[in-house]
């Protein structure tokens, strides 16, 4: 029982931790219908960033967010502008593809470049502190990483809901077409919005760097876990998307812990198909053009 | 316009000609190939994980082949020849660890080729040297995948295969009077040609001498978070941990111990513990003390020529003893091997390599050497322990610097 | 099929089968047996992904399924060296036939969701290919027997292994092309509901497109397996592999018969030579993404179509003047 209530506490830690990640991907998609492939190399980006900044000044990497965050919104607007811009509607899907793709190969270059690809990890000295409470182990960095995620995506949901820039997503999410005609720059929009997902990987970045060793080849096994979230909430909805991380984050440590750690992505993977069957749109998506 | 009665398109005959130009061409390549090797020059081509997962130890190879290569050209090459190395990346690829050697044998013709980095490519790597009659000698595949290949050109450069890497360990553990040793052990490993293997040997040993197997499961390499896993094997509560790991694992698998608070009297790790830089960096130095790993060749080593190998090094490419990756001693080794073969038979072809090595003990940085008709060596790993902030042997008695320490102290935070 | 296109096919599969003997270089056997193998890859995808309009992104799983079958069966023995080549007609076959349900399912979204949900089958069947240890080794791997060719000339069978599936991809594309089939497909690529609505039958194609595309596919990954000698799961069900397909079709240019081989003749050799001379340090990976974005964003629509598009506009311009 003791190890029953353990995994659930470090599941839904870690669920926290992919929820601020995926939230970033799915806001994206919801915008752009743009499945952004590199968003876990600009995840990787923000480790570095972070740990560069760390060691430089050694300020507290929570604090740091505040630094790496608009820096990483500007990177990811610019990305936006000039590489996925200029592609067609009519081949959007498959070229923003293989230009995220390409986005992803070149940063893990750039970063293998300037930072080879040694293990790293961001250290202040009290990332494998945890707390014990009831005799549970609480981890210091991942419920610091939980609240995290919690205020960011208060902060999504406010700037989404309660701002002009927020509607003006919202009208485009659900048709591009009519946004336009009313007035919405769907140009700036998509910018914006895509440097709004690629922000929220700042956050993600300190974070994973302060839980896992991480090299620029790290973004795959991320971006595995992120699409398989995302898809799994639903496409565009970043709610949808956190409960399915917490979901994946419960269920695979409930797996690990409880059978075989080597089948605990695969339940997930078949959970997943399951409910793509019945529900292609995730769980909370809306039918989004091309679904059932 | 027209070709007698058929109307033959310009595009056409652009392709016709381009067509003839390519046959022509390709044929050219055969037997011009590429420069000669110039009279004198030894060239050996390796590739090796300059770039992907494999690469700490790839570059580390590396280093470890141009250092002997200056040394050995100091002293006048090999029987008079400059040794050069021809170095290529496989991006840590089988596909490209296959075109890599295929290329390196087939085109740039170099007399030599050494191994490339993990087991898991030089088990199709080493299908290409044997098949154009190359010798094999690698420094980083002993997995038990690379002996069922029964090549006899292949020479594995580390004292053992690595399956037998945690032997050692299992004779310090057996060695102890029944009332101090162990009653249960937990085993936690990587899906990993290299680590499973070796942590199962482990775990035959014990069993066998009634250590009670509490915890015994596998993780996938892509495991982001080992902490529910560690969880598990925490409520366990075995006195031994043994964990088959590579390096990141082993890194994830201490720090979720130390946030778990989890800290058993013995712990093993087959690989991570080994790296005299990273691992401190990693986990905290403080933190290292009383972990067991098994090793070749580490910096306190008394093997001979160690201290000119590490006097060299630092001269080459700076840093401390400690920074010094037990992949590049191994890498280095490989290369006196070749050196010794000279020195003994005057010649240096690859038959004559195969041959002369299948007979007697060759001394390296990593230890004496000798191999069984597939290439297996047989001799045995050191154990070592971390204390006092360095790794040092610690077992069998005759090689120790030290005695073991047990129980491992617990965390420091 | 014109006479132009019959002598252009001519011409290729002319030089291509006298090329092992004018040249007995091994390294470039091997350079042409991959460049051959992602012909036959990219074709095959651009059934299903070019023509219909469904960008499979798990192409690789199925690529995965035929070098394990393949590893499976022929772990021990090869024979004389040539029982591979003959049984990857039941590997294709199979591999087909598991793609039916698949595809069907799969295929009941559209464009964006059916990538995401290609993707996912790709996780599972590596997570898949790992996990069941008994049947593939896991992360140890599978070897496949060494055949008794003749060291000289040891990539000559794979090679024309090679050849042939791509002549079978071609094939298959040019058929696609002049038959009813291929309309229907571009009827459904152009609007699906508009080409329910007038009769196309389009889950009957949409599923022997996809079927055929994968069986393909699955054939390759038998040959590579082959080749290779050993399969690894992460390099046999490997997301690269689906990116490489993707990013050639759309080099050279979707639902054209040249456009996938043309795109694997530029990229293959260009990739094998940036990583064998490059690859040394770190600048690899950054020309190859740099390659990739200005393909994109210069050449969107692929190599063929751009020069076809000019030729024709330079004869519309000519016709003007005229």
């Amino acid at each position: 029982m003791h190890l029953v209530v353990q995994a659930l506490i470090l599941g839904i830690l870690t669920g926290g931790v992919y929820a601020l990640m995926a939230s970033g991907q799915t806001l994206i998609f919801g915008i752009m219908k743009v499945i952004n492939l590199a968003q876990g190399a600009y995840v990787i980006l923000g480790a570095y960033l972070t740990m560069s900044l760390f060691q430089w000044t050694h300020i507290d990497p929570f604090l740091l967010i505040l630094l790496t965050t608009p820096l990483l919104f500007v990177i990811g607007a610019a990305t936006q502008w000039f590489l996925l811009r200029p592609l067609r509607p009519d081949d959007a899907v498959e070229l923003s593809l293989l230009v995220t793709f390409a986005v992803a190969l070149g940063l893990e270059g750039l970063m293998s470049v300037l930072y080879k690809t040694t293990l790293r990890s961001i250290q202040p000295g009290y990332e494998n502190h945890s707390w014990t409470i009831a005799g549970y182990q609480i981890n210091e960095v991942r419920f610091y990483a939980f609240l995290l995620s919690i205020a960011m995506l208060i902060i999504l949901y406010l700037l989404l809901q309660k701002t002009k820039f927020g509607r003006a997503v919202r009208a485009t999410v659900q048709n591009p077409m009519s946004a336009q005609l009313l007035g919405v720059n769907s140009k700036l929009v998509s910018a914006f919005g895509f440097g709004l997902g690629v922000a929220t990987s700042a956050a993600a970045g300190a974070v994973f760097g302060l839980i896992t060793p991480f090299n620029p080849g790290s973004h795959y096994d991320l971006i595995s876990r992120l699409l398989t979230v995302v898809i799994l909430g639903g496409l565009g909805s970043i709610g949808g998307s956190v409960i399915a991380a917490m979901v994946m984050g419960i269920g695979a440590a409930l797996v690990s812990a409880l059978s075989e750690p080597v089948w605990a992505d695969f339940t997930f993977f078949a959970v997943l198909i399951l409910v793509l069957l019945f529900r292609p749109q995730g769980m909370f998506g809306t039918k989004a053009r091309g679904a059932l | 316009m027209k070709l007698g009665n058929t109307k033959v398109s310009k595009r056409g005959l652009i392709t016709a000609g381009v067509v003839s130009v390519a046959l022509i061409t390709s044929s050219l390549v055969t037997t011009v190939g590429t420069s000669a090797n110039a009279a004198g020059t030894l060239k050996i081509g390796v590739s090796l994980s300059l770039t992907g997962d494999f690469s700490d130890s790839g570059l580390a190879a590396q280093r470890g082949y141009t250092l002997w290569q200056q040394e050995v050209n100091k002293k006048g090459g090999i029987l008079g020849r400059t040794v050069s190395f021809k170095i290529v990346n496989d991006a840590s690829s089988p596909d490209q660890v296959v075109t890599n050697y295929t290329n390196l044998i087939t085109k740039d013709k170099v007399d030599i080729v050494m191994g490339p980095f993990s087991s898991l490519l030089t088990v199709p790597a080493s299908r290409v040297a044997k098949r154009y009659g190359y010798s094999f000698i690698e420094p980083a595949g002993g997995g038990p995948k690379v002996f069922a290949e029964k090549n006899p050109n292949l020479f594995f450069v580390q004292p053992a295969a690595t399956t037998k890497g945690g032997d050692v360990f299992a004779d310090y553990i057996l060695s102890l009077p029944a009332a101090s040793r162990p009653k249960t052990a937990g085993y936690v490993k990587l899906d990993d040609p290299f680590a499973a293997p070796l942590a199962d040997n482990i775990k035959a040993r014990f069993e066998a001498a009634g250590i009670k197997t509490v915890y015994d499961h596998t993780y996938p390499s892509e495991t982001a978070d080992m902490t529910p896993i560690i969880s598990a094997l925490a409520a366990t509560k075995p006195d031994v941990v043994v964990g088959g790991t590579q390096s990141a694992d082993a890194f994830a698998q201490v720090k979720a111990m130390i946030q778990l608070k989890f800290s058993p009297s013995w712990l093993f790790l087959s690989n991570g513990a080994s790296s005299p830089l990273e691992f401190p960096q990693q986990i905290g130095l403080k933190n290292t003390e009383g972990v067991f790993t098994s090793s070749d060749w580490y910096p306190k080593s008394t093997a001979p020529g160690s201290a000119a190998f590490i006097k060299a090094y630092i001269a080459k490419f700076g840093g401390v003893a400690t920074s010094i990756d037990g992949t590049s001693a191994e890498a280095y080794s490989a290369g006196t091997l070749l050196e010794q073969v000279a020195a003994k038979t005057k010649k240096i072809d690859n038959k004559t390599i195969i041959a002369t090595l299948h007979k007697g003990s060759w001394p390296t940085l990593v230890g004496n050497l000798s191999w069984n008709a597939y290439g297996e060596p047989q001799g045995a790993y050191l154990l070592t322990q971390w204390q006092g902030g360095q790794l040092t042997t610690v077992w069998p008695k005759a090689s120790a610097q030290k005695t073991p320490l047990a129980p491992k102290p617990a965390w420091v935070g | 099929m014109t006479r132009n296109g019959l002598i252009r096919a001519g011409l290729f599969f002319g030089v291509l089968i006298a090329l092992p003997f004018f040249s007995t270089s091994q390294w470039l056997t091997n350079m042409f047996i991959f460049t051959l193998m992602y012909v036959a890859l990219a074709s095959s995808w651009n059934l299903i992904g070019g023509y219909a309009g469904y960008p499979s992104l798990g192409h690789a799983a199925f690529f995965g399924f035929g070098a394990y079958f393949t590893a499976i069966v022929f772990t021990d023995s090869v024979g004389y060296g040539w029982s591979p080549f003959l049984f990857l007609p039941v590997v294709g076959i199979s591999a087909a036939i598991i793609s039916i349900p698949i595809g069907y399912v799969a295929m009941k979204t559209r464009a964006d969701v059916f990538a995401i949900v290609t993707i996912t089958l790709l996780f599972m069947a590596q997570t898949l290919a790992f996990n069941m240890h008994k049947l593939t080794g896991g992360a140890q791997g599978k070897g496949i027997a060494v055949p008794s060719f003749d060291p000289a000339t040891f990539g000559r069978p794979f090679y024309f292994g090679m050849l042939a599936l791509a002549a079978l991809a071609m094939g298959a594309s040019m058929y696609f092309r002049q038959s009813k089939i291929g309309l229907s497909l571009s009827a459904i690529r152009s609007d699906e509901d508009k080409a329910l609505g007038v009769g196309v039958q389009v889950n009957r194609v949409k599923v022997l497109g996809f079927a055929i595309s994968v069986g393909i596919t699955a054939m390759a990954g038998g040959v590579w397996a082959y080749y290779e000698g050993f399969v690894y799961p992460q390099f046999a069900v490997d997301p690269l592999i689906t990116i490489g397909m993707v990013l050639m079709t759309f080099l050279g240019g979707r639902a054209t018969l040249w456009g996938p081989v043309l795109g694997a003749f530029i990229l293959v050799p260009a990739q094998q030579y940036l990583s064998y001379q490059l690859g040394a340090n770190q600048f690899y990976l950054l020309a190859y993404a740099a390659i990739f974005l200005i393909t994109m964003l210069v050449l969107p629509r692929g190599v063929i179509p751009t020069i076809s598009d000019k030729i024709w506009l330079k004869k519309k311009q000519r016709e003007a003047q005229a």
